[in-house]
């Protein structure tokens, strides 16, 4: 009798549990919380927070307040199968996330299934939105315009004639790779092309091959960890090259790792100075009396969050068909840009520019 | 350009033979994988940038560097090995009679605990250190030597020497070998077992922790999953020296490293675990000890 109590006791419970949190409207929030990136994860769970909050204090959509279901991928694409599994059987109306292409592209067929709307700010890979699904949408640029950017730089300004090329054999980093490599025009020609492994830390055997091809400009597809440590031990064995990578060193921690000495000089294909803008002074304000510095991507994850907010707030019900239509439909004003989003889901401007080291310090260099 | 890879290699490899070593002696005594060896690798690597920090901001490093590597090395090795000892006093002790699965699941426990300690003590993010003076390299007919190589290449073999020398010349080495051999034996002649495979815990943890002193100031980049990939290269390097022979750990480690310093500059560096696990596969095809192991016959 008292097992039977129990129990149903326990199901009410569950059930009240239920019915207090039917009068929010969920957004999903995926990104690296742990792991080798989850500095990068942080600033970007930062940047949607103040957005969240700040539709909150107006009194949240359609008069419910917004929830934030926030989890932790580990910039794993099993984990983000799993966490994408867990956000859909929650509930969530649309999801902001996940923030590395490898954990975006595998969870976005989970998504897509459910037909709920996903608003990427960070994962750069062109395969992303080419599958036909109709739910994905994303604001930052692709791997193939950030490639070519890079090797038109390379080109026209470096005059490179020998490039030796490394990748971490990730859907990012090869991807970047890959479009690079294709977009090369001669006199420059590849003459190494390989991969490392992610979270190895030593690349010397690597480093030295390509020293002895002697090439002038180095490029990596990757991010900051092994950025760091490969623009280091280059310049210890004496490489001179000069070296461009992808957005994905736009961290700090990039010139932290390789050292100020090693970083000087190194290129960095990513979207133009948003930070004199008005729009972006007020946001930058707000994070960094909050959280501190922000992150290359926290203001991208801020745009993402008002972007899908306002398309929650625009459209009739909060139906995951009736979100993707209005998305289509209209445009965003964000910090960074206007934003319209064409038939596959990208946005319609371009996105990139090339950024120097000088100093420790980014600063904007060239516009194609 | 040859040189210098067999150089990198072994550079890699002295790191490897140096975690290696407290496997095959765990291994050697207890007939058991400590899987949290790995950790203190890692927590070697941490404390030796905690201690160089606090030396750098009291002003030791910049008046002695010397002085101030030396302190480090001396207190992260103390602190590791006090992790040893308790490790498996706390672990694997209790579990000494037990069947021979429960240590192993409780190693690696040992091993999730230890990583989230650290996640949680001192970040998720990445640790970053940087020792100016350490920077430079020598070159020697066109190979570039850096500092840290040679540091990292004097000190272990150095460390692997007095090893050799502790193992085969001294009473307690000849009591660990003796406990090794039979443990029961060995109790009978009056060897205190319990305090013999403290030492060899002790002992593997101090040598794990030299290694990951000397990684982090290598790399300068510490995070608290460096002990996996490390700890799984270590063991292979282990196995394919023959697990249980501590020079076999050595000579194990090395060749992995050169293997897969060599494999990644002359075939394809997109493969550079598959060389290791390849000639690891081949070794214990034609030799299924490794390398210098030896066939352990049924105790009757």
């Amino acid at each position: 009798m008292r097992v039977w109590l129990c129990l149903i006791l326990s199901f009410l419970i569950l059930l009240f549990g239920c019915k207090a949190k039917e009068d929010t409207i969920k957004i999903g929030v995926a990104a690296p919380l742990s792991g080798s990136i989850a500095k990068m994860g942080n600033d970007f769970k930062n940047g949607i927070t103040i957005a969240v909050e700040e539709w909150n204090s107006k009194g949240g959509i359609k008069g419910k307040k917004i929830e934030l279901l926030i989890e932790d991928d580990a910039n794993d694409p099993k984990q983000a199968v799993t966490v994408a599994n867990k956000l859909v059987n929650l509930g969530v109306t649309a999801v902001i996330g996940h923030f590395t292409s490898s954990c975006s592209m595998a969870a976005s067929e989970v998504y897509h299934k459910a037909n709920v709307p996903v608003i990427n700010a960070s994962s750069t890979n062109p395969q992303l939105t080419q599958r036909g699904h109709k739910n994905i949408f994303r604001i930052c640029g692709r791997d193939d315009l950030q490639g070519m950017v890079a090797a038109m730089f390379i080109n026209s300004q470096l005059n490179a004639k020998r490039v030796a090329i490394i990748h971490d054999k990730t859907t990012y980093g090869q991807g970047l790779a890959d479009e690079f490599k294709k977009n090369i025009k001669p006199p420059a020609e590849v003459v190494y092309y390989g991969g490392i492994t992610q979270g190895e830390k030593d690349f010397k055997s690597v480093l030295t091959t390509i020293k002895s091809l002697n090439p002038d400009v180095l490029y990596f597809g990757g991010i900051y960890p092994e950025g760091g440590l490969i623009t280091r031990q280059a310049r210890e064995l004496g490489i001179t090259a000069s070296f461009i990578s992808g957005d994905a060193l736009t961290d700090v921690k990039f010139v932290e790792i390789a050292g100020e000495r090693a970083a000087e000089g190194s290129y960095i294909t990513f979207s133009p100075d948003f930070t004199k803008s008005d729009s972006a002074k007020a946001f930058l304000q707000k994070y960094k009396a909050k959280y501190g510095e922000p992150g290359p991507y926290s203001v991208y994850a801020y745009d993402a969050a008002n972007i899908i907010l306002k398309a929650i707030s625009e459209s009739p019900d909060t139906k995951g068909s009736s979100i993707i239509d209005t998305m289509r439909k209209s445009t965003f004003t964000g910090v960074l840009s206007q934003y319209r989003f064409d038939e596959k889901g990208d946005v319609t401007h371009m996105p990139y520019v090339v950024w120097k080291i000088t100093g420790g310090k980014y600063i904007e260099y060239w516009k194609p | 350009m040859f040189i210098q890879q067999i150089i990198n290699g072994l550079t890699l490899g002295s790191v490897y033979s140096l975690i290696a070593l407290g496997y095959t002696m765990v291994y050697g005594i207890l007939e058991f994988i400590n899987f949290a060896h790995g950790e203190i690798y890692m927590i070697g690597a941490y404390l030796g940038i905690i201690f160089l920090t606090f030396f750098t901001a009291v002003g030791l490093t910049t008046s002695n560097i010397y002085l101030s590597l030396f302190l480090t090395m001396i207190l992260t090795i103390a602190f590791c090995c006090a992790y040893g000892y308790l490790i498996e006093r706390v672990g694997y002790r209790p579990l000494r009679y037990a069947p021979r699965l429960s240590p192993l699941i409780s190693a690696i426990g040992i091993s999730i605990f230890l990583q989230n300690f650290v996640m949680f003590t001192q970040g998720a993010t990445d640790k970053v250190i940087r020792v100016e003076a350490l920077d430079g390299f020598v070159s020697v007919w066109g190979i570039n030597l850096s500092y840290l190589q040679v540091a990292i290449l004097t000190v272990s073999f150095v460390v692997m020497i007095g090893l050799n020398l502790f193992v085969n010349k001294t009473k307690i080495g000849t009591a660990m070998r003796a406990t090794a051999q039979d443990k029961i034996m060995a109790s009978l002649v009056g060897i205190d077992i319990n305090m013999i495979i403290s030492l060899v815990f002790v002992v593997g943890a101090g040598l794990a922790s030299v290694a990951g002193v000397m990684v982090a100031g290598y790399y300068g980049l510490v995070n608290y999953h460096i002990g996996y990939i490390a700890g799984l290269k270590a063991f292979t390097a282990a196995v394919l020296g023959g697990i249980g022979s501590i020079q076999g750990a050595m000579i194990g480690g090395l060749i992995l490293g050169i293997v897969e310093t060599l494999g990644s500059a002359y075939v394809s560096s997109d493969y550079k675990d598959v060389y290791a696990f390849l000639i690891l596969i081949v070794v214990l095809l034609i030799k299924p000890t490794g390398l210098l192991g030896q066939r352990i016959e049924d105790k009757i």
